[in-house]
Order: C-alpha cells, then structure tokens, then sequence
C-alpha cells in the first residue's frame, strides 16, 4: 500500500464518455457498423416483413409458433422498424458526426491558410533540380503560373532565403468526402420533415364517383405523420372512366389507366388527367398513383317495387390458391339491408366474363378474365342477422347468425325475383380504381440530397491531393530550380504527371541549360 | 424484316458471341500458361468479334421487342455480360495493358451467358406496365453497367488474393523476427495511402503483381460504386413514381442496399490501417457474392416487387 505506486487512473463518467466517443471516432468502428447493417439488412430480406408477407407470417406462428414467437421477440418481422436497426442507425451517425465534426473544421483551416513553406527539398520522394537561363525572380514567377493553369493553389513565398513558392491541389478530395458523408444527414432531414407533415392512403374510386382527399374518406389504413396536424387538403378527383387492357390470349397485362377529372378544395376544375403505373397525377402537392382496380356491379334492391337499395357494389378477390390466377377467380360482394325484417344479406359472386363460369361448370377448366364479356352474377340471399355491432367486410356477409334463403344466377340487364316482395336488378357493370394518395414534402430534400451525394462522391473518389514545392536559387546569371513534390494518393502516377510538370516548369522559365534530376523511391 | 426474323437474328449472333468467347476464353488461358503472344493477338481479336456479335444480339432484340433489350432476366444477363468483355477490353487491356486477365473475365461472362440461355431465356414481348417508363433506360443500364464493373473488379480480386498468397509464400521471412507481423502491414502498401506505393514490375509468375491487381481491382471496383450510386437513386426515383414510395426495403432494394453498403465498407477498409490489403479484398469478395445475390436469388427465389422482372 505504498503511496510511491501510481495509481491506475479512475475510471470515472468524463473518462468513460471520452473513451466511447474515441471508439465511435475510429474508422475500425465505422468500418463494423456498417457490416452490421448490411446484415441486418440481410435478415430483413430474407425473414418475411410485417406489411409486405403478412400471410407468410401468419403461416410461420401457424407452423412454427416458437419460432416465430422468438423472431417476433427479436423483432426480425419488422427488421427496419427495429429498435436494434435503429439503434446501428444511430451509431452510425453518431459515429459519422464525431468523424465528421474535426474533419470538416480541419478542411476549413486548410482552406484559410495558404500551402506552407517545405525545407529539404532535397530529400523528398520526388525531387528535380533543373538549371535555367533566367533569374530566380523570374523563374518563380513562371513557376507560379504554370502551377495556377495546372489548378494548384499557391502560398507566397518565404521571407527569408533564396525565393521559393509552396503550392497544393486536391482539396476538392476531402471537399467531396465530407459532402458526401453529411447528404446523408440531409437525407434524414428530409425523411423526418417529409414523412411527419405528410399523410399517404388509399382511395376506392368507383367510375362516374368523384372522391374528396379527406380523413374519413381512405379505406383501411392511412398513414398521417407526427407533425401532421389535420389538414387535408380537399382537393377532388372525379373518375371517368377506368381501363385494364390484357395481351389475349396470354393475359401479360399491358396497361392500366384511370381517367380522371381533378378539382380544387373550392371545386373549380383544373385539369384532365390519365393516371396510370408509372405516371401518377398531381394537385397541390398530392398525388394519385394507379394501384389497383376490381369490379363494381350496379344493383337495384326493390322491396314491393320501392326502392331499397341502388348503386355500385364494390367487388374483391381473396388470395388465390396456388397455381390460379387472379385472372381466373370470381369477385365477391355483397348486398346488405339492415333495415328489412328480418335482414336480408345477400353475397355475390361476380364473373365479367360468364364464358369463364361455363368453361369452369362445363369442362371444369379455369379460363382468365381478360375483358368484360356477358357478365353473370350468382347470388345466395340469407336472412336473419347481419350482427351490424361487429367489424364488417365490405364484400363478405357475416353468416354466423343468419340462415341460407335462396339462390340464383343473375345477368347483366337482368331483374330477378327473390321472394318476399323483393327483386333485385343488374342494369349494369362498372370497374373501380384503387389510387394510392400520398403527400410528402420532404422529397425534394432528398432528392437534393442524391444529388449532393454524387457531386460529392466524384471528387472524393477520383481526384488526387497533390504537394509541391519549388525553390530558385541564383547561379551565375541565371538560377537553378529545385522541385519537390509529394502525392497523397495515386502515387505511381504522380510519377509522370511530376515529370512533366517538372518539364514544363523550365520551359516557362525559358532556356533549359543542363539539368540534374533524381528521384527517390521510399 | 420482321418481328421473328430479328428475333432469329438477335439469337443466332448470341450464339457466335457465346462460341467467339468461349474461344478467346480457352486462348486466354493458353496465353496465361504458355505466354504465346499469336495466341494473345488471336484470342483478343476473337474477342472483339465476339463484343461485335453481342452488340448486333443485343440491338436486334431490341428491334424484334420494339423496346429497350433489358425488360427481363435473359436479357440484363446478355447486356451484363456484354459489358464485363466491354469493360475487360477496355479498362484491363486497354488502360492497364494487362493481358493476363482475360480468361477470367471471359469465364464470367460465359457462364452469365450459358446461364442466361439455359434457364432465362423467354421471347422478346412488350414491358409489363410496371416496367413501361422512361426510367427504365436510367436506372437498368446503371444498375447492368454498375453490376458489370463490380464483377470484373471482384474478378481481378479474386486473382489478387491467390497472386498475393503465392508472393508471400516466396518472400523472404522479415529480417526483424516476429515483431512485424505481415497481416498488418502488406509489403506493397505505404502507411497513409489508399493504394500501393509502386508498380513493382514482377513478372516472375503467371500472373501480374499482387500490387497491379490490387489496384486494378481497387480502380474498377471504384469506379463502379457512383454508378451504383446512381442506380440507387435513380431506382428511387422510378419507386416514387410507379409505387409512390421511394423506398420500401422490397429484397431488390434491400439486397441493392446491401450490396452499396458492403462496397463502401470496402472503400473504407482501404483506408483504415489494419484493413487494407487482404481483409479489404475479402470484403469486396463479400460484395461480390451479395451482388450475385442481388442480381439472381432475388429475382429468382424472393418474392417481392421486382419479381416481374424475373423470367415469367
């Protein structure tokens, strides 16, 4: 216990953050990060996602539940949204942000100073002394000119001793870099202000319907941003007419386009547009782009000759089972009437093309639905309760406490009795179209971004920091250069570009007499 | 000429381009082993017939899809590995003057090739809808350009790696005992920069130094990652406006990701002490892989929205 022995320094909590932000400094660090979010990305690629493979998912705690119970724990089901992705994330820029900060502030010092003044010329890796006809004055002052036209920065000269100039090039390489690392923030940035003031959902737009961009009117789910405070714009879209057009007979689709009308919140009409895949359709910030499109049969419900029910039924498609086509399946929809007594629930399976019906009852061959072609619909009417107190589905019946009434085949045009005073009729078939409805603020900031990272990305890459010096010394009546240089990177060709700036420096000097050249190699 | 005629055109100059390279492969490889310079100047002229083939292949399909020719596997595979022979002939013979290397890149792109035939091959037919935008020409030929530069970098890699395993196995031991450990500090490498020193003109061997072939690799490999970059980017701009979303960690995206990622862990690694050399080629041969992966598995084995681009 001698007080002689020094003592190991505590370790207390300055210590401790120093230490750990000198480990987040270091490239090694960087260097790890980075290959744990390529592999964590790796995970997330190949472990089915929450949103994109949802039925996967499903299958997995059907299958496997302890398996997907942990993978659930770990959060691979939702890699990118994990706390662990976060956090590498996190790390990341922190670790980028302690790189960065005394980079930036280091290329900013350089850039205020000018090249400094080098001694020893002599015994640099590159190294040429050539005799020339001038006086050193005048030497120089061609030096100086040769190097500005070759993009090198020059200092002014020494004070004391023979006349020299110190010159560099290349900042532009750690310019880029630093460029290109801190985009990435204004990546975030945007990402941050983009997806908090902005909102994306999906509208179901039957043809002849106009849709105004307001909360209650998405189906499912809409996304609103953090920041976002209530303010849909109420911008419309009036949908003519929708089209879905198929190569026949191999059904490879070839187009599908909503032709729609677009107004402003007061309703004034402003232009006419076709969205399509690859060619969404702006107003005031909000786009509608093609995501999808089904069936929507028009059906009158008369009860004793009064109207009960009229208008368009959105129609839908399960998943298809394997090895069929969506092409190939029915639609299901279905007609509600909570005020009759008891309720009458009738669900309807919907063929645009009957041909595919009687394909299938005929030859029990599926056949794909390419065009509308003598549409059928078969019906199954049920009476009792649509239990209106739970969660509905648009285009299935709730049968659990209702009974099968009646059943039938009904065509385009057609008016069918059901029974009880009630006829239904299908004058006619429409399509919807499905828009996903997005407004983001921020992609200009990323796209700025992109770019900043690309400008900065080529000078950080391909150009080159450069050092030379050169002295004048008298000699009689004229002087001896003496050159020295030094390259950062490419080395091996710094070599030549050396040697000729070497060659071109005497020539601006005028008259070369005799020179004496060495270069060293280490 | 007609829809098919072109068609037949398109395959049957494939079919020269595929046999042309398979020959200048084999004379490549004869040139490594018994340096013939005849067989050399045959091989590379064949070569050169073969690239002339390819590209009438390529624009005839074009002619016979009346679209661009990448709309699909087959056809990214054949525009892949046309230019892999395009970038050998250019960039290793061409500004590094290496004639060693040939063979190799030529395997590369014979195997895409005879894959790409074999198992990918569908008709030339108008794009889906999805595909069907100007964004095509940007972000595909980016991305086949990027693929092709990364594969023939990984290639040089790849020769580097044996090159510098048989140099050091021929190196005298270090005059110091023990204290320098060779993993640290490779002999050709000079602290503080990102490539070696000197060319050391060693032609003992089969093979040009470890240190051309490291920086040969390092060029390519560096010059392949902006347009990578790019191809990103401007994948993200086609997302935004086919999908709405600029990014949605699809598995293309993902795996795209990933593969960046891995490249600029590389382009790091030469910088860091400790890293450059052996372990930084090691990463970009990680890279490699995840680019096969990006290109292949994904299209073929992951569901996802780049599925259309497979081979149905």
């Amino acid at each position: 216990m001698s007080s002689a022995t020094p003592s190991p320094p505590r370790v207390t909590l300055l210590r401790s953050v120093a230490m750990v932000w000198r480990t987040l400094r270091s490239m090694r660090t960087a260097l790890v990060l980075l290959l744990l979010l390529a592999l964590g990305s790796v995970a997330g690629s190949l472990v089915p996602q929450v949103g994109t493979s949802d039925a996967r998912i499903a299958a997995m705690f059907r299958d496997h539940p302890l398996r997907a119970r942990i993978y659930n724990q770990l959060g691979l089901f939702d890699v990118f949204g994990s706390w662990w992705f976060t956090l590498i994330t996190a790390l990341l820029l922190v670790s980028l942000v302690a790189c960065l900060v005394p980079r930036t502030r280091a290329l900013v010092r350089n850039l205020r100073t000018r090249p400094q003044p080098a001694r020893e010329l002599e015994s640099m890796r590159h190294y040429a002394e050539r005799r020339v006809a001038v006086e050193p004055d005048r030497a120089l002052a061609g030096a100086r000119r040769v190097l500005r036209r070759r993009m090198y920065r020059v200092g002014a000269s020494n004070g004391s001793g023979p006349p020299s100039l110190a010159a560099d090039k290349g900042l532009a390489r750690e310019a880029g870099s630093l460029l290109f690392h801190w985009s990435f923030f204004l990546i975030l940035v945007g990402i941050i202000w983009g997806k908090g003031t902005g909102f994306s959902g999906q509208a179901t737009i039957v043809e002849g319907q106009t849709w105004t961009e307001a909360h209650a009117n998405y189906d499912g789910q809409i996304h609103e941003g953090r920041f976002f405070d209530e303010d849909h714009t109420g911008v419309r879209i009036h949908v003519d007419s929708f089209t879905a057009t198929y190569r026949i007979p191999s059904g490879i689709p070839e187009d599908f386009v909503t032709h729609a009308e677009l107004y402003d919140p007061s309703g004034r009409y402003v232009k006419t547009v076709d969205i399509r895949v690859n060619h969404p359709a702006e107003i005031d910030g909000v786009k509608f782009y093609q995501f999808g499109y089904g069936w929507a049969p028009v059906i009158d419900v008369r009860k004793d000759g009064k109207l009960v029910a009229s208008g368009p039924v959105v129609c839908q498609q399960g998943p298809p089972p394997p090895g069929v086509s969506p092409l190939q399946l029915p639609w299901e929809c279905a007609v509600k009437l909570p005020s009759l007594r008891p309720q009458v629930g009738i669900q309807l399976r919907l063929w645009p093309d009957s041909r595919a019906l009687y394909a299938l009852l005929s030859a029990g061959k599926a056949m794909p639905m390419l065009t509308e072609y003598a549409p059928v619909m078969t019906y199954t009417a049920y009476l009792g309760d649509l239990r209106a107190d739970r969660p509905q589905s648009i285009s299935r019946i709730d049968t659990s406490a209702m009974r099968p009434w009646t059943r039938g085949v009904i065509g385009a045009g057609q008016t069918v009795s059901l029974g009880r005073g009630l006829t239904i009729s299908f004058p006619d078939l429409r399509q919807y179209t499905v828009l996903e409805v997005k407004r983001d603020r921020g992609l200009w900031i990323e796209l700025l971004a992109a770019i900043l990272i690309l400008v900065g990305l080529l000078p950080a890459l391909y150009t080159s920091r450069r050092k030379v010096w050169v002295t004048a010394e008298p000699d009689g009546s004229g002087a001896v250069l003496k050159v020295g240089g030094f390259a950062l990177q490419r080395r091996p060709q710094f070599e030549q570009e050396f040697a000729r700036l070497v060659d071109e420096l005497v020539r601006s000097s005028g008259a070369n007499e005799g020179s004496k050249e060495r270069v060293h190699a280490g | 000429m007609s829809v098919e005629e072109w068609s037949r055109v398109s395959t049957d100059a494939f079919n020269v381009a595929l046999f042309a390279y398979v020959a200048a492969m084999l004379g490549y490889f004869y040139h490594l082993a018994f340096r013939r310079q005849v067989v050399w100047r045959i091989s590379s002229l064949t070569a050169y017939v073969g690239l002339f083939a390819h590209v009438v292949s390529v624009v005839a399909r074009g002619i016979a899809a009346g679209r661009v020719p990448w709309g699909n596997m087959y056809e990214y595979s054949s525009l892949l590995s046309l230019l892999v022979v395009a970038a050998y002939l250019v960039v290793v013979e061409g500004i590094y003057r290496l004639r060693t290397l040939g063979g190799f890149a030529l395997a590369f792109s014979v195997l895409t090739m005879a894959i790409a035939v074999e198992f990918l091959y569908v008709g030339p037919g108008p794009l889906v809808p999805a595909l069907n935008s100007y964004w095509i020409k940007i972000h595909v030929v980016a991305a086949i350009a990027g693929s092709s530069l990364f594969a023939l970098g990984s290639i040089v890699t790849i020769l580097y790696l044996v090159k510098d395993r048989l140099e050091r196995a021929s190196a005298p031991p270090p005059i110091m005992g023990g204290s320098v450990g060779l993993e640290e500090a490779p002999p050709h490498f000079e602290a503080g920069s990102d490539e070696p020193a000197a060319v050391a003109t060693d032609r003992r061997g089969i093979l040009p130094s470890a240190a051309v072939l490291d920086r040969v690799a390092y060029r390519t490999i560096a010059f392949a990652f902006p347009i990578w970059t790019f191809a990103i980017i401007a994948g993200a701009i086609w997302a935004e406006n086919a999908w709405g979303r600029y990014w949605g960690w699809d598995p293309k995206e993902t795996w795209s990701f990933i593969t960046w990622v891995i490249f600029a862990g590389y382009l790091h690694a030469r910088a860091t002490s400790g890293w450059k050399g052996h372990r930084a080629a090691v990463i970009a041969l990680v890279g490699f892989v995840s680019l096969l992966i990006t290109y292949y598995a994904v299209n073929l084995w992951i569901v996802g929205l780049h599925s259309y681009a497979g081979v149905s």
